[in-house]
């Protein structure tokens, strides 16, 4: 009996320490061996990831002037499974946010659970949402937050600025080629939720702040846009062509002062524009130069001495033959010096001394000017031109090449062709980015001049600088793009369409001007190029006609706002008006 | 008779009974104090939660003012409101215009500009 009882005893005692060890066992194998697993099953039940958004750089102009910054909006969105009274919801928020009620009640009843309602809602309307739907105890509709883009001046200088898609990626202009910067680092906070959903703030977890984008500082100044813009508004309204561009550059520097193309489109509405108004022309646009060119014809000839300034050349009476074809000029000369060529814009005289100089060496010079390669701006797309190898020419290309025929280049780059001319033969990378800077203003970056190569001697850029003087004067072919109180040096284009079944289109032209002033120590480089302009009479659908008076409005207005000091001699210069009717250029 | 009685009473340790009315004042004390401080952990973190959102409000706000305020002064925005006639522009007059003089351009492109600092009238 006394045996019984202590067997028992120990088999009970025996049985509550196999239980309990058990029990301890498998309270080690969850607690230690399975921690890990079941502690984030359970963190995935309570613990969330907030992203707490950063906000996307604002782009300013060179006076520290808006354009781009952000609005904040909300997103109005359904969970299609938390929806508790289907009507009422679609009638108050239809009413709300103007949503018809039967695409809305559509939109609810269908398959998805996450449904978009509406973005780009603003912060009051959300609010007054939000109360209306808490206060009739509608539930399954969230608001997101979200940012929106806001361009303050609409339209202007809409291709440089460029926009962003819905996930505030910026898709053209600055937008895209800043994006690394703009786009600033989201933070995040892990955050435990009660029943209710409302957070629990004692248990934040691991938390990261946000990171703004950097602010971006262009050099375009927005008073020198307004007239370019102005002007070019105007022209378009004159001349109706199909395209336009206006390029304003600082030649020391490569700053881009003001850029701007037509057709244009609004930024703010950027859902209802073309593609063709999208295109920012001035480095994507490839053109036939025309005329312009021959500041780099002259250029290599006097940079190789093979001939000087004074250097009498022969310019046929108006026909040379060359290669079995003939060229023409617009008016016959005799023999006129190398200046003159470029005064007179002499197709003959340029030929030849491009023929003086050798295909190789010319072609050598072509892509000194930075014709055939991207400029480098910091904008997207920009095409590098056409310029074919010598070894690609034909008989009569060293012929055409040098009066701005057989090749392809962008407004830009005869922009920076000019400006290397105004700077002493530096060819300087164009920029449109001034600076970049945190959002609490310290400078992380600012961008200074980037001299690719000294293109031409700074004596020879001296002469060509002297020779496109006698372009503006009563003697050349630009006399209308004269400033009263300023000497200008600058070169006319007119060259004829290309037509894209081949050859030439007849009585379309594309007619440009591109000079700087004051011409002793130019301020800046312009660029005007009108593509297939109208004008009353055939005959004046030149350069000198058509773009060097809107040359000279832009530059008049711009040496004012720079408060450029006028030269005394030339302040009672001849009026444009008189000028332009006084003297027809040649082509 | 009294004095059997006396005997049968059971005598309290008052020294004892002080040490555990203490000690259970104190843990109670705790206790409380506690659930107490933990409430006001939860009550603080609803503050907080609360003045950030107010903060991010006055933050929205802002940016909200900020977009209106360059919407307004944006130069599109004042050439609409001059060609409506809201606001109105006088050209300055040639003689009253003081232009100052030109520095000499540099020699160089590294060239130190001097500071045109010379007193007017001399």
């Amino acid at each position: 009996m006394k045996w019984n009882s202590r067997i028992r005893c120990a088999l009970a005692c025996l049985a509550f320490t196999a239980v309990f060890s058990g029990f301890s066992f498998r309270l080690i194998y969850l607690q230690m061996i399975k921690h890990d697993e079941y502690a984030g099953l359970a963190a995935e039940k309570h613990v969330y990831k907030q992203i707490i958004y950063a906000e996307r750089g604002a782009i300013f102009d060179a006076n520290n002037e808006v354009l781009a910054h952000n609005v904040p909006v909300e997103t109005v969105v359904a969970d299609a499974t938390h929806l508790n009274n289907l009507d009422a919801i679609v009638d108050l928020v239809g009413d709300e946010l103007k949503i018809s009620a039967r695409e809305l009640a559509a939109k609810l009843r269908g398959d998805r659970r996450y449904i978009v309602i509406k973005r780009e809602v603003p912060k009051a309307l959300a609010a007054v949402l939000r109360e209306k739907l808490r206060a009739r105890n509608l539930r399954g509709i969230y608001f997101e937050h979200d940012a929106t883009r806001i361009y303050p001046n609409g339209s202007m200088l809409c291709h440089v600025i460029g926009f962003t898609d819905f996930d505030h990626r910026g898709i053209q202009g600055v937008e895209a080629s800043m994006e690394e910067y703009l786009h600033g680092q989201d933070g995040y906070r892990y955050i435990e939720h009660n029943c209710a959903g409302q957070e629990i703030v004692l248990y934040r977890g691991q938390e990261r702040a946000p990171r703004n984008g950097y602010q971006v500082h262009l050099t375009v100044d927005l008073n020198l846009q307004n007239i370019v813009e102005n002007e070019i508004d105007s022209a378009m309204r004159e001349y109706t062509p199909q395209k336009a561009t206006i390029i304003l550059m600082r030649p020391q520097t490569g700053e881009i002062l003001a850029m701007a193309n037509r057709p244009n489109f609004d930024l703010n509405l950027r859902a209802d524009a073309k593609p063709e108004q999208m295109k920012n022309r001035a480095i994507i646009d490839m053109m036939e130069p025309g005329s312009t060119f021959k500041i780099v014809t002259a250029a290599a000839a006097l940079n190789e001495r093979t001939v000087r300034p004074d250097s009498m050349i022969f310019c046929e009476n108006g026909v040379w033959n060359f290669g079995g074809s003939a060229l023409h000029d617009h008016r016959p000369f005799g023999e006129l010096s190398v200046q003159d060529i470029l005064v007179k814009s002499s197709n003959i005289g340029a030929a030849k001394l491009a023929c003086s100089v050798g295909e190789q060496k010319f072609y050598e010079y072509i892509r000194r000017f930075g014709f055939g390669e991207r400029t480098g701006i910091e904008l997207p797309g920009e095409i590098s031109g056409l310029i074919r190898p010598p070894q690609s020419w034909s008989k009569i290309s060293i012929t055409r090449i040098p009066m701005g025929h057989e090749i392809g280049v962008t407004p830009l780059q005869m922009t920076v062709a000019m400006a290397a001319i105004a700077n002493g033969g530096k060819l300087i990378t164009p920029r449109m980015v001034k600076s970049i800077t945190s959002d609490d203003g310290k400078t992380l970056s600012s961008l200074s001049p980037v001299v690719l190569r000294q293109a031409i001697s700074p004596q020879t850029a001296r002469q060509i600088g002297d020779a496109l003087r006698g372009v503006v004067s009563d003697r050349g072919t630009a006399a209308a793009a004269a400033v009263p109180g300023f000497t200008i040096a600058g070169k006319t284009g007119t060259a004829q369409k290309v037509d894209p079944k081949g050859g030439y289109e007849k009585g379309k032209y594309v007619v440009s001007f591109s000079g700087y002033l004051p011409a002793d120590h130019p301020e800046f480089v312009g660029l005007v190029v009108l593509d297939d302009a109208h004008t009353n009479k055939p005959e004046l659908n030149y350069g000198g006609l058509v773009a060097g008076p809107i040359f000279s409005r832009v530059a008049e207005q711009a040496a004012r706002y720079l408060d450029l000091q006028p030269h005394e001699e030339i302040r009672k210069a001849l009026p444009v008006e008189r000028v332009a009717l006084t003297n027809v250029p040649p082509r | 008779m009294n004095r059997s009685r006396h005997r049968n009473w059971n005598r309290v340790d008052a020294a004892s009974l002080a040490r555990w009315i203490v000690l259970t004042a104190f843990l109670a004390l705790a206790g409380l104090s506690y659930v107490y401080l933990t409430l006001q952990l939860y009550h603080l973190g609803d503050r907080k939660k609360a003045l950030e959102n107010d903060l991010a409000s006055l933050r929205t706000q802002n940016d909200v003012a900020s977009v209106q305020i360059a919407a307004l002064t944006s130069r599109s925005a004042l050439q609409r409101r001059l060609k409506e006639g809201y606001l109105k522009m006088i050209p300055i007059s040639e003689h009253n215009i003081v232009r100052l003089t030109m520095p000499a351009p540099p020699n160089g492109e590294d060239a130190i500009q001097p500071v045109a600092n010379q007193p007017a009238g001399r």
